[in-house]
Parts: C-alpha cells; sequence; structure tokens
C-alpha cells in the first residue's frame, strides 16, 4: 500500500467536511445578503454571528487540515497505531472547530478576523494542535532510527518550531494584540503582506518533500526565499502606508514568485489525479499575486479598500489557490482520485470572484448602488449565490467520494 | 497514613507551588505569565501521556520518587534561573506534575485497602488543602513558598523511592465503561473549569479576596472546611456515592459562582472551600478506583490542564463569569448525567447541551452601557459589514467625517477598523444619527431604509432591552467629541457645480423619504407615528429648518438632505452623490412652492 494512503481516507473525511460546513455556511450567508429578511428564521443568529464560522471553519478546517496531513504523511508511521493517533489528532481538531462554531453562534468572540478564539473557547485551537503535535513528537521519536543525523535534525527542529504555533496563537487570539495597520487604508501593510506570502511558500516549497513526491532538490527556490526573507526583515515593521516605497517595493518582491513557484513544483512527479489542480493553482496563483499586488498600489488602494474587489481577492485566494493546491495534496496522498467536480469547482469560483470584482468596483463609486440593493447589486448577487451552490455541490461531491 | 501524606504532599506541591508561588514569581521577574504558564501546562499533558505510556506497577516506586525530584528540580530552578530560565523551571516542574499525578493515581489501588481508598484520598487531599491554608504559609512570600514545595516534593521522593505497588486489575463498571468515562471526564473538566475561573475572580477582586482569605481568622476555618468536608467526600465516595458527590460539589460551585456574578461576597469563602474540597477528592478518586493509566492521563490531561486553561482563559478575558456560562455548564453537566445512562439518553443530553450553549442569553453584567454595547457590537459581529476607518485623504471624509487617530485606534480593545462596507462606515456615527434613529432603524431597518441589507436587531431590544440600549448607547458614542469638526466640515460642503436630475428626485423621494415624510411630504409616512416629533409637512408655506433669508436654499436644503438634522430623527444621506441630494432637493423644493401656492 502506498505509504501516504494509509492516511487519506481519514484525513479527507475531516477536511472536506469542513469544506462542505464552510461552503453551506457561505450560502448561506450570501443568501441572507440577496434576502435579509430570510434573517428573521433565524432569530438572534444574524448575518454576523454566521460570517466567524465561514471564514474559521474554512481557514482552520479545509485549508488547515490537508497541510497537517501533508506533516503526518511524513512524520507519522503508516501503520494500524499511526491511524489511530492521527484520528485521535483529527477528532481533537474537528471538535475544536465545532465548539468554536458554537460559541460564534452564541455570541462569544474577540472581535477579530480569523482569530475570533475568546472567552471559554481560546484555548480550544491550540489544545488541539497540541495534540496534534503530541502525535507528531511521538512518532519522530519512534521513528528517529530511520533517518541520519541530518534527518533528525531537520524533524526535531522543525518540531520545535511548531511547538511554539500553540502558544502563539493563542497569545495572537488576545484582544490586546492587533498587528500593524495601514494609516491610509485600515487595512495590512506591504511588510505583513509579504511576511504572510512568503510562510505560505515555505509550506509550498517542503510539501514535495512531505508527501514524498519524486523530483529534484532546487536549492535555488530556498535562496529566492532567503532573498525574500531579507527583504521582509529591511522592511518598515510598524503602521506604514502604502504610499511609502519601501512598501510598494517590500511586496514587489513577490512578484518574481509567478514564475518561480510553477517552475519550482513543476520538477516532481506529481501524480496524474494531481496534476491537472496542480496546474489550476498555478493559474489562480498568477491572478493572485498580480491583483494582490495591484490593488496594494495608491490609488487602486483607494478605490477597492472595503469594497466586494477585496472579498472577491480572499476568494481568490482561499477558493482559488488553496482549495486547487490542498486537492493537489489530497489527491496525491490517496495516489488517485477521480477528477469529478474539477470544473465545477473552477467555473464556480471564476463567476465568484469576477462578479465580486466587478460589484467591488462599481460600488467604490457609487455605495448607495449596494446599501440600496439596486437592480444590478442584486443580480451580482444573485449570480454569487449560485457560484457558491456550485461550489458547495462540488465540495459535497468530494466529501462523499472521500467515504464519509 | 503515608500513602496519604504522599497525596498530600503532590497536592500541596500543586497548590502551593503551581497555582501560587510560580505564579508570582514568574509575574515578577518576566511580568509575560501566560507564555510561562503554557509551558507549564504543555510540560504537564506531556509528563501525563508519558506516564500513562511507561506506566508498570512494579517500577511505580521509582517513577514517583523520580517525577517527585523534577517537581523538586522545575521548583528549584524557579529561584535560581534568569526571568528566560523560568521557561525550563515551567517545563521540568510540568513533567515531573504532570508524571506524578497519573502515577500516583494509576498506583494507590494497589497500594490502599479498596474499602478505604476513598477515605484516605480525602484525608491526603483535605490535608494538603489544610496545610496550604495555615497562616504562616498562605501569606508568606513566594520564595518561601517554593522551598517548602521543594521540601515536599523531596520528602515525597523519599518516601516513594521504596515502594512495592502490587499490580490490580483494572476497574469494571458503568462509571468505567465509554459513556462512562466520557460523563466523568466532561463532569470534572466543567468542575476545574468553574473552580479555575471562580479562582481567578477571587483573586482579583479586593473584597472578594479579602472576605474569602483575609485574615488567620477565615484561613483557619477554611482549613478545617476543607479537611473535613474532603474527608466525608472520601467516606461517600467509598460507598459508591462518587456520582452524587459530584453532583454536590457542581451545585455548591455554581451556586458560589452564582454569588460572584451578582457580586455578592458573603457566605462565598464557605461554599466555595466546599465544593472545591468535594471535588478535589474526586479528581483524585475516579482514575485511582480505575486503576488505568491512560484513563488517569486523559482526567489530568483534559479536566485538569485543560479545565485550568479554560477557566483562567474565559476569566482573564471576560474578567468575570458569565451568567450565561453557568446556564451552559448546568445544561451541559446535566446532559452529560442523561448521557451516562444509555443511548436514550444520549441524543437528548447532546441536544439539551447545544440548546443550552446557543441559546443562552449573555448576561453582560457590564455597568457601563458604552462598554457592554461595544461588546454587544462585537457578539453579533457589526464589524462583517461596518467599518469603522476613515482613510485619510479619500472621499471617506466628506461621506463619514473625520478620521481617527491612530493612537486612538490602538488604544481600543481590541481596534475594529473592520475590512467590509456591506453598509456605512460608523467612525462617527455617533455625530451623525441621533439615538432615536439608531434605535429605530436597528430594530426594523427596511422600514428606515428600504432595500438595506441589515438584519433586524429587534431581539436585542426583547425584555429588558438591556443590550438593545447599550448598543443604541455605544453607536452614540463613537464620534460624539468630533461632532463640531463634523459640523464645521459639513457647513463647508457644495455640491459640485451642475449636479442634479430632476427626473432622478421623485423616485428617490418616495424610496428614501417616503417611510416618514410620505409620498406628498406631508409628513404622514407610515414611520412618522413611531418619532419622537412628527416630520415637516412640506405643503406649509414656512419651512421647519430653513431661515426664512436663506441666500441659497437650494444648497442648505440639499446639505440637510446629505448630512441630516443634528439629535432629530431626521438622518443624512452620506452615501448618495451629489447628483441624487440636488435631485432630492429641487424635488423637495417643488412639492413646498406647488403646496404654497394657494
Amino acid at each position: 500500500m502506498n505509504v501516504t494512503a494509509v492516511f487519506s481516507r481519514t484525513l479527507e473525511r475531516h477536511a472536506f467536511g469542513w469544506l462542505v460546513a464552510a461552503n453551506a455556511v457561505g450560502v448561506w450567508l450570501a443568501a441572507l445578503l440577496l434576502w435579509p429578511a430570510l434573517g428573521g428564521l433565524a432569530g438572534p443568529f444574524g448575518y454576523g454571528r454566521w460570517m466567524p464560522l465561514h471564514l474559521n471553519w474554512q481557514l482552520y478546517g479545509w485549508c488547515a487540515l490537508p497541510l497537517a496531513g501533508a506533516l503526518a504523511a511524513w512524520l507519522v508511521t503508516p501503520d494500524a497505531a499511526g491511524r489511530w493517533h492521527l484520528r485521535l489528532a483529527l477528532g481533537a481538531w474537528s471538535a475544536a472547530l465545532a465548539l468554536g462554531g458554537v460559541s460564534w453562534l452564541a455570541g462569544v468572540t474577540s472581535g477579530k478576523l480569523f482569530l475570533d478564539w475568546h472567552g471559554w473557547a481560546r484555548p480550544l485551537l491550540p489544545l488541539a494542535m497540541l495534540v496534534l503535535w503530541s502525535v507528531l513528537a511521538l512518532h519522530a521519536w519512534l521513528r528517529r532510527g530511520e533517518h541520519g543525523p541530518m534527518g533528525r535534525a531537520i524533524r526535531g527542529g522543525l518540531l520545535l518550531v511548531l511547538l511554539a504555533v500553540p502558544s502563539l496563537l493563542f497569545w495572537a487570539e488576545g484582544r490586546e494584540v492587533y498587528p500593524a495597520v495601514n494609516p491610509h487604508s485600515g487595512g495590512a501593510t506591504g511588510a505583513s503582506l509579504l511576511g504572510s506570502t512568503l510562510a505560505i511558500l515555505v509550506v509550498f516549497g517542503a510539501l514535495p518533500a512531505f508527501l514524498r513526491v519524486p523530483g529534484r532538490a532546487a536549492w535555488w527556490y530556498w535562496a529566492a526565499l532567503a532573498v525574500g526573507a531579507g527583504v521582509f526583515m529591511a522592511a518598515d515593521h510598524g503602521d506604514a502606508s502604502h504610499h511609502a516605497t519601501g512598501q510598494i517595493v517590500a511586496l514587489a518582491a513577490l512578484l518574481p514568485w509567478l514564475g518561480l513557484l510553477p517552475a519550482y513544483l513543476r520538477g516532481f512527479a506529481w501524480h496524474a489525479s494531481a496534476r491537472p489542480w496542480l496546474h489550476a493553482s498555478f493559474v489562480w496563483w498568477a491572478v493572485l499575486v498580480v491583483t494582490g499586488f495591484l490593488t496594494f498600489l495608491p490609488g487602486w488602494s483607494e478605490r477597492l479598500k472595503f469594497t466586494n474587489a477585496l472579498v472577491a481577492h480572499a476568494h481568490l485566494a482561499m477558493a482559488g489557490l488553496v482549495t486547487s493546491l490542498n486537492l493537489t495534496i489530497l489527491r496525491q496522498l490517496r495516489g488517485g482520485g477521480s477528477c469529478r467536480g474539477f470544473w465545477l469547482w473552477q467555473s464556480g469560483c471564476a463567476v465568484h470572484v469576477a462578479v465580486l470584482a466587478v460589484l467591488g468596483w462599481r460600488e467604490a463609486e457609487d455605495p448607495a448602488a449596494l446599501f440600496l440593493g439596486d437592480g444590478f447589486s442584486q443580480a451580482a448577487y444573485a449570480l454569487r449565490l449560485g457560484a457558491g451552490g456550485a461550489m458547495l455541490l462540488a465540495s459535497v461531491q468530494w466529501w462523499k467520494e472521500s467515504g464519509a | 497514613m503515608l500513602v496519604a501524606a504522599v497525596i498530600a504532599a503532590t497536592y500541596a506541591f500543586f497548590l502551593i507551588f503551581a497555582e501560587f508561588a510560580f505564579l508570582e514569581l514568574v509575574q515578577t521577574a518576566a511580568g509575560a505569565v501566560r507564555p510561562v504558564m503554557a509551558a507549564l501546562a504543555a510540560a504537564g499533558v506531556a509528563g501525563s501521556l508519558v506516564a500513562a505510556w511507561r506506566f508498570a506497577a512494579v517500577k511505580a516506586g521509582r517513577a514517583l520518587a523520580v517525577a517527585f525530584g523534577l517537581c523538586a528540580a522545575g521548583a528549584g530552578l524557579a529561584l535560581v534561573v534568569p526571568p528566560a530560565g523560568l521557561f525550563g523551571a515551567a517545563a521540568v516542574a510540568g513533567l515531573g506534575l504532570g508524571g506524578l499525578t497519573v502515577t500516583l493515581a494509576a498506583s494507590l489501588r494497589g497500594l490502599l485497602e479498596p474499602a478505604r481508598l476513598g477515605f484516605w484520598i480525602g484525608a491526603g487531599t483535605g490535608t494538603a488543602y489544610a496545610f496550604c491554608n495555615l497562616p504562616w504559609l498562605f501569606a508568606a512570600s513566594p520564595r518561601r513558598q517554593t522551598l517548602v514545595a521543594v521540601a515536599l516534593a523531596l520528602l515525597g521522593a523519599v518516601l516513594t523511592w521504596r515502594w512495592r505497588i502490587l499490580p490490580v486489575a483494572p476497574a469494571t463498571g458503568v462509571d468505567y465503561a465509554g459513556r462512562g468515562k466520557t460523563t466523568w471526564i466532561v463532569w470534572l473538566l466543567a468542575l476545574v473549569w468553574l473552580d479555575s475561573a471562580a479562582f481567578y475572580v477571587i483573586q482579583h477582586t479586593p473584597d472578594l479576596r479579602g472576605g474569602t482569605w483575609g485574615g488567620p481568622g477565615l484561613l483557619a476555618s477554611n482549613a478545617l472546611v476543607h479537611f473535613f468536608v474532603a474527608l466525608a467526600a472520601g467516606a461517600w465516595a467509598d460507598r459508591g456515592r462518587a456520582a452524587s458527590v459530584a453532583l454536590a460539589a457542581f451545585a455548591l460551585l455554581v451556586a458560589a459562582c452564582g454569588l460572584l456574578v451578582g457580586g455578592e461576597t458573603t457566605g462565598v469563602a464557605v461554599v466555595y472551600t466546599a465544593a472545591v474540597s468535594l471535588y478535589s477528592t474526586l479528581l483524585v478518586h475516579y482514575p485511582a478506583h480505575g486503576a488505568r493509566p491512560w484513563l488517569a492521563a486523559g482526567v489530568f490531561a483534559i479536566a485538569g490542564w485543560g479545565g485550568s486553561a479554560l477557566g483562567i482563559g474565559m476569566a482573564q478575558d471576560l474578567q468575570r463569569i458569565p451568567s450565561w456560562f453557568l446556564a451552559v455548564a448546568v445544561v451541559v453537566f446535566l446532559g452529560a448525567w442523561v448521557y451516562r445512562r444509555g443511548p436514550r439518553g444520549s441524543g437528548a443530553a447532546a441536544g439539551l447541551a447545544l440548546m443550552g450553549l446557543l441559546f443562552a442569553d449573555e448576561a453582560r453584567a457590564q455597568s457601563d452601557p458604552v462598554a457592554l454595547g461595544r461588546e454587544v457590537y462585537v457578539s453579533e459581529g457589526c464589524i462583517h459589514c461596518h467599518s469603522q476607518y476613515v482613510r485619510p485623504g479619500t472621499t471617506d471624509g466628506v461621506r463619514w467625517g473625520p478620521a481617527v487617530p491612530m493612537d486612538e485606534l490602538r488604544r481600543e480593545s481590541p481596534p475594529l477598523p473592520g475590512n467590509r462596507r456591506q453598509g456605512p462606515d460608523l467612525t462617527n456615527v455617533g455625530a451623525r444619527r441621533s439615538a432615536e434613529w439608531n434605535r429605530l432603524h436597528l430594530q426594523d431597518p427596511q422600514a428606515v431604509n428600504p432595500g438595506s441589507r441589515m438584519p433586524s436587531y429587534a431581539h436585542l431590544f426583547a425584555g429588558d432591552a438591556a443590550a438593545g440600549e447599550a448598543l443604541v448607547a455605544y453607536l452614540g458614542s463613537l464620534g460624539a467629541e468630533r461632532a463640531a469638526e463634523l459640523r464645521a466640515a459639513q457647513a463647508d460642503w457644495r455640491p459640485e457645480s451642475g449636479s442634479g436630475v430632476v427626473a432622478e428626485g421623485p423616485r428617490l423621494f418616495l424610496r428614501l423619504c417616503a417611510g416618514c415624510h410620505g409620498p406628498e411630504g406631508r409628513g404622514d409616512g407610515p414611520l412618522a407615528g413611531r418619532l419622537s416629533g412628527p416630520p415637516p409637512d412640506f405643503r406649509q408655506p414656512a419651512w421647519r429648518r430653513l431661515p426664512p433669508g436663506e441666500p441659497d436654499p437650494e444648497r442648505a436644503l440639499a446639505r440637510l438632505i446629505k448630512f441630516g438634522v443634528p439629535g432629530t430623527a431626521m438622518a443624512g444621506h452620506e452615501y448618495l452623490g451629489d447628483e441624487a441630494v440636488v435631485s432630492l432637493a429641487r424635488h423637495v423644493r417643488g412639492l413646498h412652492a406647488a403646496s404654497a401656492v394657494p
């Protein structure tokens, strides 16, 4: 049996399950925007209480779990005990997400996007992370004899870094902590955007190793990342404006990655069932980097900040890039799987992003049209609801295929 | 007796070092308490898991001595290392404590007569609590308390080094089957969670602290209550009444928390002390009776370390125990009781727990309505549709008023700049909208603003309407101090020349104004009766808001339509473009002129 396939079913059930849940909430939210009176059916559980479920379940459920699975495939012994341990860790993770959902519906939230864990729910995800870490550390220890000194050092070092994550997350969830703010937009600074994207590039770079995809080592990828890290360190990390040249230059350091990331990932022999998803992720990546840079520039930022155009950008990142990449991971782990739902998802996502981008562009000039629900914005929201429904349908198909 | 002494040493080490002295040492030396305590908890969980993994009865004596040694080493390190080294001290002490609790609990059935297991556990637990309440120790400096903890751990190591423990068969029965185990872990989790939160609140509220642990007399009576209640709890557990003891502990703890929520100090000490003794005895008795190392690890990792983290985290964040949380805890505890009874009960239990969590009305105990209103704003997720950020140098300033300085934004906890505008920016909404308008709009947004995507928040005004009125108060506070600056900017505003398409005016009037002013401007719209002051009848010869000699009435009228009339229900329409505003102004003037003709 494929070494990594032992985990794939367990992992898929959790990951696709959260994708379905988050998408279902997203469709509900899209319907509420189109027909606000529907909110009356839900009593006190209004639009604002559902939003954290959509955001956090996408991020910590769908986006995070396949990456955790890739890590587990690298470290955990692929036997019955390992699978049981992985089930335990994924169960703890899912329990944390479910309880988090209950807390947000009950109105217990920090008021910080993607860091809504608050009050009694605040330690839940860090505790689930500790459970996962314990499983990874246990198996790294049990398998220490299988690796040379370098292999052991890499695994030990990575586990040490990962051990800091739960504490950092717990700290970041606090209301007293808030990241740097771009004073001219109220949003993220160029340095913050660069830093978070570089972190994602580190994960992308490590994927072939975690998934044991055959291919050539590419030192230049890590060298380029080191250069990017240098640019990040040199940038102003305070409340810096997008009018500051340094911030623009820092963010421009991502532009070469338009070609570097696809070139790197193409150097590995991905499974045939994973390749369509990988190619889709290249397309989304290119659109994401270009639009991310453009929307940061003076003039564009002023026009698009706070509008649906930035919601489009978020969906471009999560539903476009991350989903395509996560399907690459899951198909690679399984060593197969059908392409069902590929075009349904991709076209749904493209329509979703395009509609919101157009709406956002228009909204900047005439906010009244959106606030008062004119015909154009209603039609756009209806189209968006349909596109969201298509993505939900695709995710349900994948979940069913996982044997859930 | 010796076994009771070892139980007492373990509990006393945990209470006097991990819960008190170490916290104070970290606070004094490093300031950053949370990361170090998180390291202690993480190491405690790791120690529990390792102890369960490596447990063997025949080697348990040595394992206990090693664990005691690690505890002593961790506590000793805390006295001598620099601030950065406190993480190491926490890790060593946590590993020791985690290993010690699991190994001890898994060994007790092999050391004690089964019929007296609870009694001796109660004796050890009660002795530990009584010892820690001795005035000379309770009021001692953190360093002295730590030295005592080191001495206790070393004593424990000496006592256990040569122990020979008999292997025993794991307990069976309803409490050690799948449902029973889940129930007990949920119960103990709820108990530790509530206790940790209550303890934090008492410690950080001077009146409560004084009323609970203030003075030698109170400490001595606490010590006596602890000792005898723990003994009684153990004896009841020996008679097979452990579940009843858990229920009694929970009821007392909820009563103590209820008193805290109500701000009551009288009687808290006795109720709280008794509750803590009852459940602390069970926390050892349940895993000890089970004689299952992995169950002990589960109990101490989830209920012990997890419950403490959840309780302290909640109290630190909220600075109180919300009454809704108590309601949820009751539902979960009783739900688990039903669940323990079998498959039929499980669905009802899950349903009860979920209903309790979802429908628990958050008792927002804040006394300041603005602060409470901010909590409501955060809880309801208003940030997902409304920003509070005026971008300098953009059209935001004209629409939404003056910007807020960055240092003012950063002083908020948390800052709420938002990232989306499905509706208007609210930075200065307190200067732009009256309380009356906000109240009406929150209750019935579509009636006030046809086409609005905002859901109704009428439920916030149900009952005593405290949440709704607090939200109105909070919105009223936003930008109130910038009202003069806002008015000055509005006075300077003039529509771009050439604005205004008259044909647009009637349609806009019917859509945006007729709700209050009526379709013909007679002041007889459907909302008029819900306003404190009736809207003007435009057919009257005199304008209510325009002075008779106004040189540019169209511009003045356009300004009223754009920015509203402060302090009244007449709201502005800041989001409309100049063309739409001027069209409306011309239409309204037309209504007035037409009606003014005799």
